[in-house]
């Protein structure tokens, strides 16, 4: 029995390790050990070891400090409206025959756009002067905002943006999952009289849970990763009100060529993420059998 | 399940799916329209809505550019990723699901890889790339889009795995058949719905992947993200020629989902298997 | 169902190895290009003078026998791509184009060649390029590094038929007792545009301004900087950056953005920015010289015919630009340096200011043809023969990102001016 599970694994998940360790290996090595250098690109070598320099200078950056709080609040509000908007549209979808593809076409369409053309795009309709957005606005009497120059505003403006991009991917990953459901329980509960949303609660949730906590837990990461959207929309303006972690990073790593602090950033950032994850695991597996 | 509803509730249920569909739909429409015009007619306000259209915009970016190669080197690298992730990705989630001992572990190992962000990783990993001199190569992309595609692949599949009862599989043991013959013709087509939903997911996220593509591309193997971000440009914005060239790049993933829809929203039988 | 099920997967098999076959054959392809004798790849963006090089480049590659293959790519992603290459041992570029700001960092880290042995040998005449220009996307203590390939120094366009109108003026003056164009100081400037605002209300404003970060902030003020008489080091090289003039520049740049911009400008970037010009919403906008053609252009814009460029009231602009480099690392320098020679020659030069470009040659600027096609370079000449510019210092991104970051701190009103500037002055002190 345990040699066929051996061969087994080298049939079913040797490839996978294999490509994962070819392409992530190195980067990964990298990054973690530069974390503890101070090395910046202008130069070559490591440059001199620093201990856990970076990491403390890092959390002594009250800007960076500031971007964990942002990070959080962005994450946070666009995980959970994405996944409520996402459920409802599915649900909805799942409910009806006629017409079903041709919304979900149209709704999954943002999912496919690029995200630099996706920001290019929304700062032209949200121009505050000349956008299509404070236009209509106004044919309907309600004076425009200035969406992403206006402090109070931008982040979200931005978190409406990523909703209008990433709902999508929430639509087609739970609906894919409503339509596997299997149909006899929902017989058995309609025989003994339970109402549709009582056979919701009880039977579609709990039979949802391991799908849900997925999409919650890849598009939290996801989330916490933002970066293409901030990077066109806003550079982290006004002020300092949209910047998130992962543009201090881009900064560190790209604009001030400190790859060592950028790494450090990084490695803080998996910290923050880890206990989440494991939050998740446990929740997903602990209900199924 | 579907008797008990009243037609008030199905008229209800298209009313409030057809106000969710605008929301997506109208900026769409935006830029279908900010495609057919100039950059002045663009930025007009009140809009002009009697402005000529023309496919000038179009025409722009593939005489300009070899817009055509981009777009083929988007889909070869997208495809070829997307099969291999699958392929190999739907075999360990499976793998994972119903033999793993320390599954959770596992899981959180194969999750960590994906919580470094990218920004972070592209400067070694084509320091790599350039070293082995496969810079400019679909190999390298490929290889590069494979090391975010494959755990989400595995991590998208588990759920769908999971819902598949194991007296399947056992029962396949009984009848005589290998676990890879058991996975193949019962526990597959059995999640093609979930399969066919992570590819579709999958695809897009290399079609639309911009950071690696940038550092790791060059004139032969340019892709699309790349070439619609030079649009934008220090003297402006080309909004037209982008928006142009988004339309273009959405039409084939429309086409590929309609194409799979079949797996995608309308389910599969379930009982045909039993 | 399940017949169909194993006909997809080894279909999918098939299609997997087929590309396989495909991708190595494709990978040996590409090798053989790039590592050809007679190719040189540069690394640009796409401005009107790239496309001017495109058009005229056959004539390059008859003469010498080089094919040429020019890759552009989005400004604001070059650094990335330029950062990667010039850490190999190879580099896939054998000419690349620096921005001004980058320069200090490129020569710290040795990553562009010294020009100097190639300009002497071959008889280059470095002296046709206007002094500020050479200073600053050319020479380094003394050792070339670039050619100056390209002008984006800052001005004020305006429009003409607002700043000259009757009406307005005897309001002004009525109100104030100044002429309205006068712009002696910018000062008289602000207040300019803000009576401007008050009086058009939301028809059009008296400055549009572009407070997105880093680059546009941070550039546009530099001009308000340089003209209150700031400057980030002063002559024995201490940091000036929150000195009483500097703090000043700074409240009259927020008092402008608040009072007269559109509620907009906090958020536009260059591009935003102009299309409120070219839509007629704005009197006046400090931006790029070169986006007085496209303002006369009438498929970007509506107000063609009708706008001028001046120099900064009161004083100073910014000066900007790139220069052409030859990586460390680049495959055969010679050949880099051969299509230099002719890119930066008087006739290709004069071709590329004649189909748009931005040029930086005196004798290009002061050609008699290219001054009847474009006779706003003429003031642009003068106006950057005074200009300023961004030190060279190593850590000139990072300068430009927290000065970026502080401006819009005071926009934005989280910080007053002085707190803002102390911030970027802290910051400074570890830079280099």
């Amino acid at each position: 029995m345990k040699s066929i599970r051996k061969s087994n694994f080298l049939l079913f998940m040797l490839p996978s390790v294999i490509a994962l360790l070819l392409v992530l290996a190195i980067p990964l090595g990298y990054s973690l050990i530069t974390s503890f250098f101070d090395t910046n690109l202008k130069y070559q070598g490591l440059g001199e070891f620093v201990g856990l320099q970076n990491y403390i200078d890092v959390i002594k950056d009250v800007y960076f400090r500031d971007s964990v709080k942002t990070t959080l609040i962005f994450t946070v509000g666009v995980v959970i409206l994405e996944f409520l908007a996402g459920l409802v549209i599915a649900l909805l979808l799942n409910n009806i025959r006629k017409g079903r593809n041709l919304f979900f076409t149209i709704i999954i369409v943002p999912m496919m756009i690029t995200p630099i053309a996706v920001g290019l795009i929304w700062r032209l309709l949200l121009h505050s002067d000349l956008g299509i957005v404070n236009y209509v606005l106004s044919l309907f009497g309600i004076s425009g905002k200035a969406w992403l120059a206006d402090a109070s505003l931008a982040l979200k403006t931005v978190m409406f943006i990523d909703i209008w991009q990433n709902v999508p991917y929430m639509v087609l990953v739970i609906l894919a999952g409503l339509v596997t459901l299997p149909t006899e329980p929902y017989e058995a509960a309609a025989i003994d009289g339970a109402s549709r949303t009582q056979s919701f609660f009880r039977l579609t949730i709990p039979m949802m849970l391991p799908t849900f906590s997925v999409v919650l837990l890849l598009r939290t990461i996801t989330a916490l990763k933002t970066y293409d959207l901030i990077f066109v929309l806003t550079r982290g303006g006004p002020g300092s009100t949209t910047e998130v972690i992962s543009y201090h990073i881009y900064q560190q790593a790209f604009r001030y060529l400190e790859i060592g602090k950028a790494s450090a950033m990084s490695y803080l950032l998996l910290l923050l993420i880890i206990p989440i994850a494991f939050l998740f695991i446990k929740i997903s597996r602990s209900r199924t059998v | 399940m579907y008797n008990r509803k009243s037609k008030i509730e199905v008229a209800l249920t298209y009313v409030v799916l057809t106000i969710i569909t605008l929301f997506f739909l109208l900026p769409l429409l935006w830029i279908l329209r900010t495609s057919l015009i100039t950059k002045a007619e663009a930025y007009q306000i009140p809009p002009n809505w009697t402005a000529a259209l023309t496919l000038d915009n179009y025409i722009n970016i593939f005489v300009g550019n070899p817009f055509g190669q981009y777009f083929f080197n988007s889909f070869f690298i997208a495809l070829v990723t997307t099969l291999i992730s699958v392929l190999l990705g739907a075999m360990s989630s499976y793998w994972i699901c119903r033999c793993a001992k320390r599954g959770n572990q596992l899981r959180m190992a194969i999750l960590v890889t994906q919580m470094i962000p990218p920004v972070v990783m592209v400067i070694p990993l084509s320091l790599l790339v350039k070293s082995l001199g496969l810079d400019d190569s679909y190999f390298a992309l490929i290889m590069s889009y494979l090391s975010f595609n494959l755990p989400y692949v595995i991590w998208m599949l588990l759920s769908h795995f999971e819902s598949i009862p194991r007296e399947l599989d056992d029962a396949c043991a009984v009848d005589g058949c290998t676990q890879l013959q058991a996975y193949f013709r019962v526990v597959l087509p059995l999640v093609m719905p979930g399969i066919m939903a992570t590819a579709v997911y999958s695809f897009v996220v290399c079609w639309n992947e911009f950071m690696f593509a940038l550092n790791l591309t060059g004139l032969n193997t340019r892709t699309l993200p790349v070439a619609i971000a030079s649009l934008d440009t220090q003297q402006g914005v080309m909004i037209a020629e982008l928006c142009a060239s988004t339309i273009v790049a959405i039409l084939p993933i429309i086409f590929l989902t309609i194409f799979i829809k079949k797996y995608l929203v309308q389910g599969l039988t379930y009982g045909s298997v039993k | 169902m399940k017949r169909t099920s194993v006909r997809i997967l080894s279909l999918l098999f098939a299609t997997v190895l087929l590309l396989s076959f495909v991708l190595s054959g494709c990978g040996g392809n590409s090798d053989e290009d790039t590592t050809s004798q007679n190719t040189i790849n540069i690394l640009m963006e796409d401005v009107p003078d790239t496309q001017c090089v495109i058009d005229n480049i056959a004539d390059f590659e008859e003469a010498t026998g080089i094919t040429v293959n020019i890759e552009s790519v989005n400004y604001s992603s070059m650094h990335e791509k330029i950062l990667t290459q010039m850490l190999s041992s190879t580099n896939a570029y054998d000419i690349i184009v620096v921005d001004c700001y980058w320069v200090g960092e490129f020569v710290a880290a040795g990553w562009i060649e010294p020009l100097d042995s190639m300009i002497e040998s071959s008889g280059f005449d470095t002296s046709v390029y206007i002094d500020s220009m050479m200073n600053m996307v050319g020479q380094v203590d003394g050792t070339t590094y670039m050619l100056p390939f390209y002008n984006y120094m800052l001005a004020l366009i305006y429009r003409t038929d607002i700043w000259s109108d009757p009406e307005l003026a005897e309001g002004y003056k009525n109100e104030t007792g100044k002429d309205l164009a006068a712009w002696d100081s910018l000062e008289d400037y602000v207040e300019a545009c803000k009576y401007i605002t008050s009086v058009k209300g939301d028809e059009m404003a008296g400055a549009v301004m572009q407070g997105l970060r880093p680059d546009p902030i941070a550039m546009e003020w530099c001009n308000y900087l340089f003209s209150c008489g700031g400057d980030f080091y002063d002559a024995s090289g201490n940091i000036t950056i929150n000195s009483p003039e500097a703090v000043k520049a700074l409240e009259l740049y927020v008092d402008n953005m608040t009072n007269a911009a559109p509620a907009g400008s906090p958020g536009y970037g260059f591009d935003e920015a102009f299309n409120v010009m070219a839509q007629g919403g704005a009197a006046s906008y400090v931006t790029y010289n070169w986006m007085l053609p496209k303002l006369e252009n009438s498929a970007e814009s509506n107000v063609a015919g009708l706008c001028d460029v001046a120099q900064i009231p009161g004083g100073v602009s910014l000066n900007a630009g790139w220069g052409w480099a030859i990586p460390h690392n680049a495959a055969n320098k010679e050949l880099s340096w051969k299509f230099l020679e002719w890119v930066e020659s008087f006739d290709v030069c004069k071709a590329r200011a004649l189909s748009g470009g931005s040029p930086t040659r005196s004798d290009v600027m002061s050609d008699a043809d290219v001054l009847a096609a474009c006779p706003y370079l003429d003031t642009v000449k003068s106006i950057m023969e005074t200009s300023k510019m961004i030190p060279i210092m190593e850590d000139a991104p990072q300068l430009i990102e927290v000065l970026g970051r502080e401006l819009s701190e005071a926009v934005t009103g989280a910080k007053t001016a002085q707190e803002a500037l102390d911030t970027v002055a802290e910051e400074m002190a570890s830079m280099t």
